[in-house]
């Protein structure tokens, strides 16, 4: 995958817009989806099931004769959000926890910094799995799972960056002033910590998507009849060899949706990392 | 690779085989869907898994499909004129794995066992419900009384329960709830290997001598090992079966059963299962369902014919009854009753008083919704049940304004639901051999699983006369009236397809089919691979 975006973001400026449009699809489909489709993705006709892509059908109607292309523009809502949901939380969690580390006592740095490491030791998807065995399935739980897994990714690189900062010129500045902690860290640390969060958390989001939709497909996200991509995909696997259309589109539109979100967030690394984009 | 495959197995069975064993060494495996909540018999509660229960135990009489009985390891039995006692002539020829003999003893050592409390008391309070005392009469003749007449008690002796524990092994077994390697039985293979997850073991037992009158051949089994592999996922065994990993699989959804029948190396064959159908059963203790207008205006609101054929491609028989279509109990005239009317759907819950509807469609009264929910443990889900929910839950919102929610959870969790009575509708099917036995288990006020809640002194009247006499005729009468009392007078069952067993295999292997008393997957006994 890394490949395919790779290609994608350097074959002109013409191709390199792609990712743009469908994202902006994306967050149309996310806002007003009845803009994108006119059908209910919860309404199953079940005289209609399994009908290949036709005119009625774009994308065809899955096993309860429900519009496979409702429920991808209606599951973009489920998908993103906990992507969306999830990422915030760890990013607003792992700066405080990294800036917390980074100006705490050497004790207390070490122990926060070494808990980050035990945690980038699991796979995030696996972290994930753990939280959900343990809180059960549902929405909320799956956002606070990937939140949970993906946090010491943000924390120790807001830890790098705030040992920078702490002893940088201006804040010894700031100190020989007299200036309260807390006004230093709100005025002077925080800021200049935050600039490679926006890098980050793109790509970030990205890997929160495929973590809820993979997390769905086990069973773990948004229960039926919810349409979710993870769960579409789940429910479409045992028809594979009858009805490819039910699986390939939901399919598709996790791989574009973080194709797009990689190629997108890598821009502003290129920048941020001082290379032309 | 394919090439491969066939030598590789002839190695196994090679390393596999005992110089004692003087039959050819054959291996087979065979994708199963179900994994057993426990290996002991006498507490078996799956249908699915009714095909390992016989490769290791045998019962004491053998179950024909016309419903007559047939010698296993009693050769004979006498019922007394007043239906009161039993008695049994026992093989005097048989030993179990462990070494223990089977005897008089034995026998009576297993029946006792069902009344130490809490072994098993859903059979201690239906299927023994009559049962007073065993005595041994002589070393292989066994005495069994009853306190009062029970039509079904030769079931029982017929049925998985009645599948013969070695007595030092009920003793001393170290877990004797779930069975496992040190529960010795009769039966023609021996287990050896049970791997959580993963996969079941038997090895031919070569001193079986002993199987059920009516069964192909005499002697040990054919195949000197079976693996049963635990392989939930449909389509994955359908991929281990064409891609030759395993030789046989059971439970074959309808979306490949065309792909199958095209394909020139493998068979396939289908059974209609013994026992009721697959049914919706309404809570109607508490509302919304205690309201008979409610329960009716479900089963209005679902177009069941259409619900089959877009979940089993067609290939599911639809039930009408609460006993399946292939019981002699079965009333036929209960067909076309019901079902399918959405505009009488809304008109009965507007009369029940659910007018209003909510922003999402769902109908409410004095600002509750109308929601009713299923909790399924997920060990008994099979036949895609998940899915027909899903139909389900589908027809009834579009058709009705009905919230149907469908919390499929581990055994523990649903039986939790059950117990608080944090349910509204409960799926079950019951296997059982004889569907009088299954009723008296569903229907009756204090039954086992009467997850209806629902009492009626006739019905249970009607039941209990059934099992005391046994006059076939008479039976079918009374269990006619009592399917009438359910499914049409007071509407608290929701009948929906009869289940059915397949069995896919290459057609190399030989001997597979049904068991004639319960239309699941025989055992493995009569199995062989070759011509």
């Amino acid at each position: 995958m890394p490949k395919l975006a790779h290609v994608l973001a350097r074959s002109g400026p013409k191709l390199s817009h792609v990712p743009v449009v469908f994202l902006a699809v994306l967050a149309l489909a996310v806002a007003v989806p009845v803009l994108l489709t006119a059908a209910d993705p919860l309404a199953a006709d079940p005289l209609n099931a399994l009908a290949p892509p036709n005119a009625d059908h774009w994308f065809g109607t899955d096993h309860l004769g429900r519009d496979v292309l409702a429920r991808v523009v209606h599951g973009a809502r489920h998908s993103l959000s906990i992507g969306l949901a999830a990422s915030l939380l760890a990013v607003a969690c792992g700066t405080l926890l990294g800036l917390a580390a980074g100006l705490s006592p050497k004790w207390l740095d070490e122990a926060l910094a070494r808990s980050f490491d035990v945690l980038s030791t699991l796979p995030e998807l696996l972290l994930a799995l753990l939280v959900v065995a343990i809180t059960g399935p549902g929405t909320v739980n799956v956002i606070f799972a990937i939140a949970i897994a993906q946090i010491p990714n943000y924390a120790r690189v807001i830890r790098a960056q705030t040992f920078v900062v702490r002893h940088s010129g201006y804040v010894e500045q700031a100190l020989t002033f007299g200036r309260s902690r807390l006004a230093i860290i709100a005025g002077h640390v925080l800021p200049n910590v935050l600039g490679p969060i926006p890098v980050l958390a793109t790509i970030g989001l990205g890997q929160a998507v495929i973590a809820s939709a993979g997390l769905s497909f086990l069973g773990m996200g948004p229960q039926p009849p919810a349409a979710e991509w993870g769960a579409m995909l789940s429910e479409a696997r045992n028809y594979l060899r009858v009805a490819w259309w039910e699986a390939l589109f939901p399919g598709l539109a996790i791989t574009l949706t973080v194709v797009c979100l990689t190629v997108v967030g890598r821009r502003p690394q290129r920048r941020f990392e001082g290379r032309k984009p | 690779m394919k090439r491969l495959i066939p030598v590789l197995l002839l190695a196994v069975a090679a390393c596999g085989a005992q110089p004692a064993d003087s039959a050819p060494a054959t291996t087979l495996t065979w994708a199963i869907e179900t994994q057993p909540i426990t290996l002991n018999p006498q507490l078996w509660a799956q249908n699915k898994v009714r095909l390992l229960v016989f490769n290791q135990f045998d019962a004491l009489l053998s179950k024909a499909e016309d419903g007559s009985f047939r010698p296993w390891l009693a050769t004979s039995w006498k019922v007394s004129d007043d239906k009161l006692t039993y008695t049994l002539d026992l093989r005097d020829d048989v030993t179990f794995h462990d070494g223990t003999k089977f005897d008089a003893a034995a026998v009576k050592a297993n029946l006792d066992q069902f009344l130490v409390p809490g072994y098993n008391p859903a059979v201690a309070a239906i299927q023994l419900k009559a049962f007073d005392r065993a005595e041994v009469a002589a070393p292989y003749q066994v005495k069994i009384t009853l306190k009062e007449a029970d039509a079904l008690f030769l079931d029982f002796l017929a049925s998985p329960y009645a599948g013969q524990v070695s007595p030092k092994a009920l003793k001393s077994a170290k877990d004797l709830r779930f069975g496992g390697l040190d529960l010795a039985g009769t039966g023609p293979f021996i287990l050896d290997r049970y791997v959580q997850g993963q996969e079941i073991h038997y090895r031919r037992n070569p001193a079986y001598n002993w199987p059920p009158a009516g069964a192909a051949h005499r002697g040990p089994a054919h195949l000197s090992e079976i693996t049963y592999r635990f392989l939930p996922e449909a389509a994955v065994r359908i991929g281990a079966l064409s891609s030759g990993q395993v030789q046989v699989i059971e439970g074959v959804p309808a979306t490949d059963v065309a792909l199958i029948k095209k394909d020139p190396n493998l068979a396939l064959q289908t059974s209609l299962n013994s026992g009721t159908a697959y049914s919706y059963y309404f809570n109607t203790e508490h509302a919304p369902f205690d309201d008979q207008r409610v329960r009716e205006a479900f089963r209005e609101a679902v177009n069941v014919d259409a619900v089959l054929k877009s979940v089993y491609q067609g290939t599911a028989t639809r039930a009408w009854s609460i006993v399946g279509a292939k019981s002699p109990f079965y009333d036929a005239t209960l067909e076309n009753g019901y079902g399918g009317d959405v505009a009488k759907a809304n008109a009965l819950l507007d009369a029940a008083g659910w007018k209003q509807r909510d922003a999402e469609g769902y109908r409410v009264k004095a600002g509750k919704r109308l929601t009713v929910r299923e909790v399924a443990s997920a060990p008994f889900v099979r036949d895609r049940r998940d899915i027909l929910a899903q139909a389900v839950q589908a027809q009834v919102k579009q058709n009705a304004g009905i919230d149907l929610q469908v919390k499929i959870v581990d055994q523990g969790s649903a039986q939790k639901a059950l117990d608080e009575n944090e349910y509204e509708l409960f799926g079950n099917s019951r296997g059982d051999s004889d569907a009088g036995a299954a009723l008296n288990l569903i229907l009756p006020e204090k039954a086992a699983i009467n997850r209806t809640r629902f009492a009626d002194p006739k019905v249970d009247s009607w039941l209990a006369a059934a099992s005391a006499t046994h006059d076939q005729a008479e039976r079918e009468k009374l269990y006619a009236r009592v399917q009438r009392a359910a499914v049409v007078d007071n509407a608290i069952v929701f009948p929906l397809y009869v289940p059915a067993d397949q069995i896919a295999a290459q057609k190399s292997v030989q001997g597979l089919g049904f068991d004639p008393a319960s239309g699941t997957p025989a055992s493995a006994y009569d199995v062989r691979i070759g011509t």
